[in-house]
């Protein structure tokens, strides 16, 4: 081919193959990685798996994770409550109504606490929720940390898939008489759904995957929620993950992968959901 | 098409939303169901939530109470954690958990910042020293002095043949293996067992280090730190070299994972393994001076057969709590706990290798019991 | 119709409340941080960065002593250079690793697999972005680090004649390499998957051009996709950085919590800021003065100033590449 007849092209030539060989390599590697992530949970968390796991509390050893489980989909329910409309109301906003430089400044921020370190959040969670407020351990304070962390995810998605939407759409609903906000509604909001509710599925995950804000705002239950928002600590998936697998029991090793599977499971199924709703969003 | 999409992606939303409403509700149902069990069971009063976190030596003993202690009070929910013994004075003091567990008794600073904290021995304990050290045969008790460790500790001894340990320990063959001193990142009871005894044997060490639930540790290349006895042992038993600070509480674990277990020199001068005899030995030398607030410590007793470090399990309570019915269940779990009938039969004491409560001491501790109030 | 015009209103207002939301916390976390930091700057100073004790001074003392107007417990010195260099040393490799094999992996994605490989394999790669941490920290204490200890260490090792910082002791397998691999995974699908898209972007037209004049196929990605995708790259490998630098659970159950000394080789073991934060927040709790949860606040101001540092730098260079690809386009 092109340039291939002189010596210096065949050197190129396997100079090129060669790079190809290696970065087919490095995809290789990280999928074992992968896969060797999935495995190691796998072998010594799916024995775990059964009904028992999801009717009984933990007895700190033993047990099974109903508590952990019901405290995961609480935390999880309580901070995309508060994450969830003051998100999507922003991404709106921005994607709409901003003026251009105040647009820009509010992303920067909205990244900048994307990227603050989850004990950060969970540091200012403690003092400020647990102590200064008064409210203890509690699903309050651990959610609303949570959707202090999720909330810049939900705000870009929105802003996002909002923008998506061909401005043509919204100037032809103002000149069919629409006002703005119903312009907004309905031509414009309907179509950027499916992003909005990948962006709020993603940030879920976030959220169903976090130890580091919790340990010191939702503390720790053996018991299923209770009613109560405030006082009452409540349990979650990933400390069981991160102190059972420190005990030297193995009814306890196992609970500990056990609840990795589980977490691996429910992201599995989050994202794809999320990639079930994105494609439609571009096609 | 177009809108056949639309349609799904709204279909998906709203499963979505409402699915999670119902496993949010379904949290709280579940609570409510839990609440109503128990009631229907006991017909007077709703159940107690309490929460005990704190020291790791502590948490077996209380593992085993959990399950009893159901049958004894089924409107009792008992949540336990094995989080150390910083964690347990610190909650307890914050009023974020019910009762703190903790080997170590408050300081006096802390105390006159949270008066209304009570320090509530429940049982005597002990702490081991285990070592990891390949080639030296399991049953061999090495010798050690608290001199000895401490210097470990400083890094002023950094191989397990150093002319200081082999003199202590003239048949056994020890190697030419790099020491790896592992401490509790944890603020820990047992740290501050361990460096309390430090303090007592070694001017160097009570110069710098001190003691406290969480020192300073002198620079060793190599060291480690872990979370919890249970990490301790976790850590020292995959690391060869290794030598760590463990309560007794573990000991069964450590020797099952193939730790050695030292004999310490009290200040009699003799090597003293933890027994009942040897602790029981120390105690009766130590408890005589237990104060009226019982924080004491109970460290290098004196007496020939007195092994040198024991200490008191103390529930941290804050004797004014939420409600009344939370202070009741307080006041009755802590009576069950210390009581020869309850928490201190022979059945847990044995398992863990604690003592119970000296019949001496029982009187402070159910006095301090009788402060708690809603 | 005015009550159309009046909604609209309403609706922009709140919005823009909700889309100021994210300033007003990070404001508020921004002040909480600083006034808490304050007694820790004051009693420390700049000493802070350059010690390499930490202690928390001795808590069972009876009094405290004052330095500079604040009270402390007797001892008590915060030096946090072993947690910057333990958190930067990860960090470092994490990037030395995690980069080649993210870039390389995304370039093996676009144009060596075959496409319903791809369509397995692209997705597989967004899951390790969303695996949890305390998994990722479960991984290393239970396939990485053992890895380390028998095989990948001790081969290592031989090459410590060479270079100092590779020689033994390997020790346990926690420690700075495991730390720093496990960074490496936890970095590699944000850059990954973000230089898949932007390699996406890259209209095909000009990387057959770039063949049609005797460009070999990775000559071609090297020199015409890679420049346009250049800068995009960048700012994905800064946001991964930060990611690094952050990370807490991963990282603190892997690192063998190194106290009070700076990592002697590849696997000494270490602590980070982050790690600290958590792992001492609870004894430091108990001080009666309250200087230690001060000094911690310390540490989490910091990282948070070093969040912002990374995140602008990331935007930079984000939205240069950017206005690279509408330049060209």
């Amino acid at each position: 081919m092109h340039g291939s007849t002189t010596m210096r092209g065949y050197s190129r030539k396997i100079a090129s193959n060669m790079t190809w060989m290696l970065s087919l390599g490095a995809l290789l590697l990280v999928v074992i990685v992968v896969l060797d992530i999935l495995i190691t949970v796998v072998r010594q968390g799916a024995g775990g798996i059964s009904l028992s796991l999801f009717t009984t509390q933990t007895t700190g050893i033993a047990g099974g994770l109903q508590n952990a489980i019901l405290g995961t989909l609480d935390l999880i329910f309580f901070s995309t409550l508060f994450a969830g409309p003051v998100g999507i109301m922003g991404g709106i906003y921005l994607a709409v109504f901003a003026p251009d430089r105040i647009a820009r400044t509010l992303r920067f921020v909205a990244e900048v606490l994307a990227g603050i370190p989850s004990i950060v959040i969970g540091y200012f969670g403690y003092t400020m929720m647990v102590q200064a407020f008064g409210w203890g351990f509690s699903v309050l304070a651990g959610s609303i940390s949570l959707s202090i962390l999720t909330l810049p995810y939900i705000v870009r998605t929105t802003e996002a898939s909002i923008r998506q939407v061909p401005k043509s759409y919204y100037e032809g609903a103002l000149a069919l008489g629409l006002t703005p906000f119903s312009a907004l509604r309905t031509v414009v909001m309907r179509p950027a759904t499916p992003g909005i509710v990948t962006g709020l599925l993603l940030a879920i995950s976030i959220g169903l995957g976090e130890t580091a804000p919790l340990i010191y705002t939702a503390g720790w239950s053996n018991f299923n929620p209770t009613l109560h928002l405030t006082k009452n600590p409540i349990g979650y998936l990933t400390y069981v993950v991160w102190t059972y697998l420190n005990e030297p029991y193995s009814s306890a090793h196992r609970l500990a992968y056990t609840a990795a599977l589980l977490l691996i499971i429910l992201v599995v199924i989050l994202h794809l959901l999320a990639r079930f709703l994105q494609p439609r969003v571009k096609g | 098409m177009k809108k056949n999409w639309k349609h799904k992606a709204y279909a998906i939303a709203s499963a979505l939303t409402v699915g999670a409403m119902m496993m949010g509700g379904v949290g709280q149902a579940f609570a409510k169901t839990n609440v109503v069990k128990h009631s229907v069971k006991h017909a007077s009063g709703p159940v107690v939530h309490l929460q005990e976190t704190g020291s790791t030596l502590l948490w077996p003993l209380f593992q085993l109470w959990v399950p009893v202690y159901k049958h004894v009070n089924s409107k009792v929910d008992l949540t336990t954690a094995g989080t150390g013994s910083g964690v347990g004075i610190s909650q307890a003091s914050d009023g974020t958990v019910q009762i703190g567990a903790s080997d170590a008794y408050m300081s006096n600073r802390l105390l006159s910042q949270h008066p209304g904290m009570l320090n509530i021995p429940m049982a005597i304990s002990a702490q081991q020293i285990m070592y990891n050290i390949p080639g030296v045969k399991k049953g061999v008790h090495l010798h050690l002095t608290g001199n000895v460790i401490a210097q470990i500790y400083l890094g002023k001894i950094r191989y397990w043949n150093a002319p200081q340990i082999q003199s202590l320990n003239k048949g056994v063959k020890l190697p030419h293996w790099m020491i790896v001193p592992i401490h509790r990142t944890d603020g820990s009871g047992d740290t501050f067992l361990f460096t309390q005894f430090m303090t007592d044997t070694n001017a160097a060490w009570s110069n710098s280090v001190q003691y406290g639930t969480s020192v300073s540790w002198p620079a060793i290349k190599g060291a480690l730190g872990a979370n919890g006895n249970n990490g301790v042992v976790a850590l020292a038993s995959k690391t060869p070299g290794s030598i760590a600070y463990v309560g007794i509480s573990w000991l069964n674990n450590g020797l099952s994972e193939g730790l050695g277990e030292a004999a310490l020199q009290n200040r009699a001068g003799r090597y003293l393994l933890p027994n009942p005899g040897t602790i029981a030995a120390a105690a009766n030398m130590m408890i005589g001076k237990t104060p009226a607030d019982e924080r004491t410590s109970l460290i290098y007793a004196p007496g020939a057969n007195s092994y040198p470090i024991i200490n008191y399990e103390y529930a941290i309570i804050n004797e004014k709590q939420a409600n009344p019915a939370t202070a009741t269940a307080v006041k009755n779990l802590l009576l069950w706990a210390i009581s020869p009938q309850g928490g201190n039969k022979a059945v847990f004491m044995d398992k863990v290798h604690f003592l119970p409560l000296p019949a001496s001491i029982a009187p402070l501790s159910r006095k301090q019991i009788a402060k708690i109030h809603g | 119709m005015k009550r159309e015009r009046f909604l609209s209103l309403i609706f922009r207002v709140t919005t823009g409340v909700m889309a100021s939301s994210p300033f007003l916390i990070l404001l508020f976390i921004l002040i909480v941080l600083v006034r808490d930091a304050i007694p820790a700057i004051r009693y420390q100073g700049s000493s802070f960065f350059t010690g390499v004790t930490w202690n928390m001074g001795n808590m069972y003392a009876n009094n405290p002593i004052v330095h500079n107007g604040v009270q402390a417990a007797p001892g008590a010195s915060f030096g946090i250079l072993p947690f910057i260099m333990g958190t930067l040393g990860s960090s470092l490799i994490a990037l030395l690793i995690g980069v080649p094999f993210a870039l390389m992996t995304a370039f093996a994605l676009v144009y060596k697999v075959p496409k319903p490989i791809q369509r397995v394999l692209s997705p597989m790669v967004e899951l390790l972005a969303g695996i949890p941490s305390v998994v990722y920290g479960l991984w290393g204490v239970e396939s990485l680090s053992p890895f380390i200890e028998f095989k990948l260490g001790p081969l290592l090792t031989r090459l410590g004649h060479a270079v100092p910082f590779l020689a033994g002791p390997v020790g346990t397998g926690f420690g700075l390499l495991t730390s720093g691999l496990v960074l490496a995974v936890m970095i590699i699908p944000i850059i990954t998957a973000t230089t898949r898209d932007l390699l996406m972007q890259v209209p095909t037209l000009s990387l057959e051009g770039a063949h049609a004049l005797g460009l070999t196929s990775f000559e071609s990605v090297r020199f015409v996709a890679y420049p346009w995708v250049k800068r995009g790259i960048f700012g994905a490998i800064v946001l991964g950085l930060g990611r690094a630098l952050g990370e807490t659970m991963a990282v603190l159950m892997v690192s063998g919590d190194a106290a009070n000394y700076l990592p002697y080789n590849l696997y000494s073991p270490i602590s980070t800021m982050a790690s600290t934060i958590a792992a001492l927040l609870d004894s430091a709790l108990t001080d009666f003065t309250g200087m230690s949860v001060h000094a911690l606040a310390f540490i989490a101001l910091t990282l948070l100033v070093i969040t912002v540092i990374t995140n602008l730098i990331a935007r930079l260079l984000v939205s240069m590449g950017r206005q690279n690809v509408h330049v060209e386009m």
